[in-house]
């Protein structure tokens, strides 16, 4: 029998390269990461099954389960919310991967592993925004998109979930932005040529912000 | 054209996909030929206030029940649509 080998790589294994990228002689406007190696659960409240959903989520995760738009974070798990009565639960080392999460959530939510089927990018640095306006028509001032404000959007007509995370030490805004691992090459170019005119900073991380 | 929906807020046109009338219902299991035929195929062609469905695909991909006037394109009502079209009791 032939032995096969699953070892799962980055949808942007091939295209990312490290460094500095566009414009040159500037400070980079605009950083770049993307974040690899972590676990990823889409959850769906069955039919009236919500309050339940979240009640289970509370006592599990230590944080209210996200009903609007926004992203709600403990120390080890983001919940991010995906659409009415549905959240993502991102998080890293297994502790809430899907073999623990579907036992935990048996009698109220539907549960799919997107661990693989997701790039995550986090873009950050003074020109983030700018970047951005060019690839959204959300409004992403800090009135209007707040630290935890989450959206289910589209870019370059490509579906993705995209929310504030907290800003960087140096008090930049981040924007992480989690995408369909087939679509995540081509929204990398869309975004490196958004970005290319402000001087980007390349970076890989396997920590979550 | 700018629609709200009612979980994620105001959007593009772009994010979501027409489907239709949203006035026909499903005819009750053994419903006549005449009823499945009006209800699969004859539409009314308004001109004013329309009820439709809508699917937000590029955002929270929910139905939407849109109340929408095909003279001036004002939305007076986006609710979410679970449940509408269900077949008559
Ligand atoms: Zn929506």
């Amino acid at each position: 029998m032939a032995e096969f080998s699953w070892a799962s790589r980055s949808p942007l294994e091939d295209v990312l390269v490290v460094g500095a990228y566009g414009a040159r002689d500037v400070e980079p406007g605009i950083s770049l990461t993307e974040v690899r190696n972590f676990d990823l659960i889409q959850m769906m409240a069955r039919r009236g099954k919500w309050a339940e959903m979240a009640s289970t989520a509370k006592d599990r995760f230590g944080v209210a389960a996200p009903d609007v738009p926004k992203a709600v974070s403990a120390s080890d798990v983001t919940l991010i919310w995906s659409g009415p009565d549905q959240f993502l639960v991102l998080s890293k080392g297994g502790k809430h991967a899907m073999d623990i999460l579907s036992q935990a959530f048996s009698q109220s939510a539907s549960l799919s592993d997107q661990s693989h089927a997701r790039a995550l990018i986090s873009v950050s640095g003074t020109k983030a925004r700018a970047m951005l306006a060019k690839l959204s028509s959300l409004d992403l001032h800090p009135a209007s998109f707040p630290i935890g404000a989450a959206a289910a959007t589209s870019i370059d007509h490509t579906s993705v979930n995209l929310w504030r995370g907290n800003d960087r030490p140096d008090g930049q805004a981040v924007f992480n932005l989690l995408v369909f691992a087939t679509f995540a090459e081509s929204l990398w170019h869309t975004m490196l040529d958004a970005a290319a005119e402000y001087g980007v900073d390349i970076r890989l991380s396997e920590e979550l912000g | 054209m700018r629609i709200v929906c009612p979980f994620c807020g105001e959007r593009e046109l772009g994010e979501f996909t027409y489907l239709g009338d949203a006035k026909p219902l499903r005819p009750a299991a053994g419903g006549s030929e005449d009823e499945v035929f009006d209800y699969v195929y004859l539409r009314d062609n308004i001109a004013g206030e329309t009820s439709e469905h809508w699917y937000h695909g590029g955002g929270c991909r929910a139905w939407l029940k849109i109340a929408r006037n095909t003279l001036t394109h004002e939305i007076s009502s986006v609710e979410p649509a679970a449940g509408v079209g269900q077949a008559a009791k």
